[in-house]
């Protein structure tokens, strides 16, 4: 099958995914609500922080700007998981064999699940820093810098689901998804996604400074807080962008081994 | 004649604390036998301890408060409280395959089924309280208020799950379905954050520190952390007791009128 109709089997299941996301505000709500209440919570729990000299110079102006990239990460990671699920739902239910009896690029079946996420993952960011701009926040690298969160998302969407798709395809079970979310969650406060890492000490210290979610984090965090330079770029694009590609060969070996076993 | 009421009224008590006593048994055995429940419970507040006191401490260490010390009370409620939850899905599950309705049918007061479960929702949350409890030592908790800090603690963690029991069979009678679990999740969740649990009340600013200032929870917190800070004082403690007491009788309150309202 040619690459144009790949491309074009895969934005077909990209809105179909998408329209399923939207018509489902039970299921996307808590991506957008909890990372919300959590930025909330610690700008007012943690602005005195603020006033420490070293936060004040190298982290952040306030609480509130350090926050905005540990939201829109959480709020990524929620949505990409919850994309992952109705990729096992469809497998669950059938759809997925119905996609297999169909003339469709196998790969579109993937890939338009993982471009889904992504879009998610752009809106997440366009309106979380929408909300936290409205009540404060400021975008320190202007213009570029907003780009380079919105990049970063959709980048860290595809992640994720990629690595949650080689779960769903390889288990065809939602509740093996939503049971591995926790991993995640894991991964995510063993980060410096809701605490600098400069105030962290001992063992906690240092599996956070080895946690690739700190960088991504500290990337947008530097999109957030001080002006634009080659790391923030190399944090927050190329660290989920390797991560991707990891997601996606493990979402296509376990396709492969799906199509091979039915 | 009198006699004759007298035994009556013993085998009545007998009776409903034969269904109680089964009502936690079968309680304990669905957590034997459906462990993948239970156990998120267990895993949960250890590991929010764990990440609290690891993530968070600089915020409660700039005050010269141990981590450790201020966490652990927040993760022992919070765990007892998803704990007693299991007795939610548990009547729910019983609903469903008509077991309630034999429960119903026991020749025992109406109270005792909210009583019966408030004993499996204790025999719950005592295990991930002792279960935090523990792994706290191992990292360093001391208390300076002594054993009875940590009988404090107990006793908080059991109140408030205790409510939160109460609150999830009230809206379980009434909703008859899972909502009615995630909405107490949700209530215990909300309750628990919107209070002192990352920093004492002096440190926070705007709507928390107002939130928090009438939150039944700060009270709660302060009465199960006083020992684990300094001295154990009546001033600390009456707050704290007030506001377990009035929990509970609002949410037993609200799972009686549940139970009412469902056989109507």
């Amino acid at each position: 099958m040619s690459i144009a109709t790949t491309v074009a089997h895969s934005a077909q299941l990209t809105k179909r995914s998408v329209r399923g996301r939207l018509r489902q505000p039970a299921a996307l709500a808590p991506a957008f609500i909890f990372p919300l209440f959590f930025a909330a919570l610690g700008s007012a729990s943690f602005n005195r922080l603020a006033r420490d000299p070293y936060f004040s110079e190298n982290i952040a102006s306030s609480f509130l700007d350090y926050a905005v990239a540990g939201a829109v990460v959480q709020g990524v990671l929620f949505g990409a998981t919850s994309a992952a699920g109705d990729l096992a739902t469809d497998i669950e239910q059938g759809f997925f064999e119905r996609l297999l009896a169909s003339p469709i690029s196998r790969v579109s079946i993937v890939l338009g699940r993982l471009a889904a996420s992504m879009v998610v993952g752009v809106s997440q960011v366009v309106v979380f820093i929408s909300l936290f701009v409205a009540f404060g926040a400021r975008v320190t690298s202007g213009a570029v810098g907003v780009i380079g969160l919105i990049v970063s998302g959709a980048l860290l969407g595809l992640a994720m689901a990629g690595l949650m798709a080689a779960i769903a395809i390889k288990s065809g079970s939602p509740e093996v998804v939503q049971g591995s979310f926790p991993l995640v969650f894991v991964l995510l406060f063993l980060s410096s996604a809701f605490f600098p890492r400069h105030y962290m000490t001992g063992w906690y210290r240092t599996v956070a400074d080895w946690n690739p979610m700190s960088h991504i984090v500290e990337g947008m965090q530097g999109f957030m807080n001080h002006e634009l330079n080659v790391d923030q770029f190399v944090k927050a694009w190329l660290v989920p962008l390797g991560i991707s590609i990891v997601g996606i060969a493990f979402a296509l070996r376990s396709l492969n081994r799906r199509l091979a076993a039915s | 004649m009198s006699a004759v009421v007298e035994t009556r009224r013993h085998d009545a008590n007998a009776r409903s604390l034969d269904v109680i006593v089964a009502l936690v048994r079968r309680s304990l055995l669905r957590v034997r036998r459906l462990p993948s429940a239970f156990i998120p419970s267990l895993i949960m507040p250890v590991f929010q301890l764990v990440t609290f006191s690891g993530a968070f401490g600089a915020a409660v260490r700039f005050l010269g408060i141990d981590p450790m010390n201020w966490y652990m009370p927040l993760n022992a409620i919070q765990g007892a409280s998803f704990g007693a939850l299991g007795v939610s899905f548990g009547l729910l599950n019983d609903m469903e395959t008509g077991f309630f309705d034999r429960v119903l049918m026991a020749p025992a007061r109406r109270s005792i089924i909210v009583f019966g479960s408030y004993a499996a929702a204790i025999a719950r949350s005592v295990v991930p309280v002792t279960f935090v409890i523990l792994v706290s030592f191992l990292g360093g908790l001391h208390t300076p208020g002594g054993p009875v800090a940590i009988a404090m603690v107990i006793m908080a963690s059991v109140m408030v799950a205790l409510s939160a029991c109460g609150l999830a069979l009230g809206l379980t009678l009434r909703l008859r379905n899972l909502g009615a679990a995630t909405l107490t999740q949700f209530a215990i969740f909300f309750g628990i954050f919107l209070s002192t649990s990352q920093v004492p009340l002096s440190e926070m600013s705007g709507w928390l520190q107002a939130c928090a200032r009438v939150n039944p929870m700060t009270n709660i917190l302060r009465f199960a952390r006083q020992g684990f800070l300094g001295d154990i004082t009546w001033a600390q403690t009456w707050g704290g007791l007030v506001a377990m007491v009035a929990l509970l009788a609002a949410s037993t309150i609200f799972a009686l009128t549940g139970l009412r309202r469902f056989e109507r």
